[in-house]
């Protein structure tokens, strides 16, 4: 999850980039990912209902077996969910960066470090001269966060044109020892759109994180933890943010451990003053 | 055709606790174009009510019996030691949670008295330690070993969880000691603005000194204990451990970074010198 150093970051990084002389943009709301969902409306409440229940440890599976059963919705699948990040390797400069929907051009997929398409394209959709240095700051500052806080890992920043303002989606992906006894991995997507208003300019930022986690010992046996989680934030500057970070904390680690306490409780004194407890409850409820 | 029937039954033993409703409904709004598809999914029914140890109400009776491989009798009739009554499911209508065709059926077992001490004991045990609970003590292998099977569930939909505890122990009955085998289940779901999933599978194989009901379910409860506290540490472990190997709380320079300044700053530079600020 964005945390408020993340956020802050963000929007601090934008602010500033911004506040450069040359960075007017001009008007009317432009959204560059087309809703391709009328058609298959109850399609595709359905969908993301059964992706939000089914486990998120299986939804690479699960969206190649909705595309067998439902192709029609194979668009939408793309673009909408979710999913672990792939690196590529940049040719040009021998870099990693991140594959998502939006630096997809076709089968190509652009680099944020050379700004070219591999495979190349001729006329691959680029981001306007203004925005590409926007987009080549942000992957420079990105790239101090990303080390001081991730030590590694792989991240990508990506920006493009909106007419009265530009957008842009920030990842990072970073795993910890695969294979071995304690294994973990998370991948964060950032979108945000900034637009000019009168006096200041707005943001809306979508943050998901992608955890997987999984534990194996003799004691222990087999335990997964694995999730996605999606938090908005909007705001015109300056911000206030909550502290996500604690926010992804609690939900992974502190509200399972809570509910597998509803399910069991180890003493037995406790389940009696808190049967006593439902039971009055239930009374008053009457 | 095929394939769907083989996707959507993988959707429907995917379901997590207390959610297979929903799911149900989402897989025929997704298969509307095909008809009627639920039918077909009857076996993929059976197959989560049996593993998931499914619980329905006998007619008549506010009291929640398991559904599962250890007790079924044949086709859809399953058989409750306790309450000595054998009783008929439809697998895929037991939404409604209500068992029907029900008939005194005596426990016919040589086992009879260790399997009624056993249900007693195991009844204590559940009392103590899970807040809602089903259970049942069955006969196994043509009676030469007891299935014990316990399933918690609570569901709080409101609140975006839903979670399943499930044991299921096997002891082959002999005259001296014996082995208690099986496995331990936890399943949680949280899904408010996301889908958070935790499973896990631990087996158990427990020496008991003598086919006694109290031996057998005090080592059951210590296991279950033991169990519930490793749960809890690796929960902290992991917290601590191979979430923060994932990202630090603090950068490395233990420093809050002046975004303000993040142009300025310049990898293996700044950072390594710690002069962030």
């Amino acid at each position: 999850m964005a945390d408020q150093q993340f956020d802050s970051a963000l929007f601090a990084a934008l602010a500033g980039l911004r506040s450069q002389p040359g960075q007017r943009q001009c008007e009317a709301l432009h959204n560059p990912t087309p809703c391709a969902w009328r058609d298959h409306r109850a399609d595709h409440l359905a969908l993301s209902d059964l992706l939000r229940r089914l486990n998120p440890r299986d939804t690479k599976k699960n969206l190649n077996a909705i595309n067998s059963i439902v192709p029609e919705l194979q668009e939408d699948l793309l673009s909408s969910v979710d999913q672990p990040l792939e690196v590529r390797r940049c040719p040009q400069t021998n870099r990693d960066y991140l594959l998502c929907d939006y630096n997809r051009d076709g089968d190509s997929y652009r680099s944020p470090w050379s700004n070219e398409f591999d495979p190349p394209l001729e006329d691959g959709t680029v981001p306007s001269e203004k925005v590409r240095k926007l987009e080549v700051a942000a992957n420079e500052a990105f790239d101090v966060y990303r080390e001081l806080y991730y030590e590694g890992g792989v991240g990508s920043v990506y920006f493009w044109d909106l007419d009265d303002g530009f957008a842009g989606v920030v990842l990072l992906k970073k795993g910890v020892t695969p294979g071995s006894q304690s294994s973990g991995e998370w991948d964060s997507i950032h979108v945000f759109e900034a637009t000019d208003r009168a006096r200041s300019s707005h943001y809306k930022l979508t943050s998901t994180v992608i955890l997987h986690l999984a534990n194996q010992s003799d004691a222990l046996g087999d335990m997964d933890l694995s999730g996605n989680m999606t938090r908005q934030v909007e705001a015109d500057l300056p911000v206030e943010q909550g502290d996500a970070s604690h926010i992804a904390n609690e939900v992974y680690f502190g509200k399972a451990k809570d509910v597998v306490g509803e399910l069991r409780t180890p003493l037995s004194e406790t389940n009696r003053d808190r049967a006593a407890q439902l039971e009055m409850i239930k009374s008053m409820q009457k | 055709m095929s394939s769907t029937i083989e996707f959507a039954s993988s959707f429907i033993e995917g379901a997590p606790p207390g959610e297979l409703a929903d799911v149900v409904a989402d897989v025929q709004a997704l298969t509307s174009e095909e008809g009627d598809l639920i039918p077909s999914l009857a076996p993929a029914f059976e197959r989560y009510n049996e593993a998931q140890l499914t619980t329905v109400k006998l007619p008549g009776s506010s009291q929640e019996v398991i559904v599962s491989e250890f007790n079924k009798v044949d086709g859809n009739r399953y058989f409750d030691p306790e309450s000595q009554t054998s009783f008929e499911i439809d697998h895929i209508t037991q939404l409604d949670q209500t068992a029907s065709a029900a008939q005194s059926a005596p426990l016919e077992s040589q086992n009879a008295e260790l399997i009624k001490s056993l249900l007693k004991s195991l009844g204590i045990h559940a009392r103590e330690h899970y807040p809602s609970c089903s259970y049942g003590v069955y006969p196994i292998e043509n009676d030469s070993a007891v299935a014990i099977l316990l399933v918690a569930n609570r569901y709080s939909p409101n609140n975006f969880w839903n979670g399943r505890f499930r044991a299921i122990y096997q002891v082959p009955v002999s005259s001296s000691s014996t082995n208690v085998t099986g496995k331990i289940h936890v399943d949680v779901h949280y899904y408010e603005d996301g889908n958070v999933a935790l499973n896990t599978t631990k087996s158990v194989d427990l020496s008991v000194p003598s086919v006694s009901a109290e031996s057998i379910i005090s080592r059951i409860a210590t296991a279950e204990r033991d169990y519930q506290e490793e749960l809890n540490r690796a929960f902290v472990r992991m917290a601590e451990g191979a979430f923060k190997g994932l990202r630090r709380q603090l950068p490395i320079t233990r420093q809050k970074v002046e975004w303000e300044k993040v142009g300025g700053y310049r990898l293996g530079q700044d950072i390594s010198g710690g002069k962030g600020r």
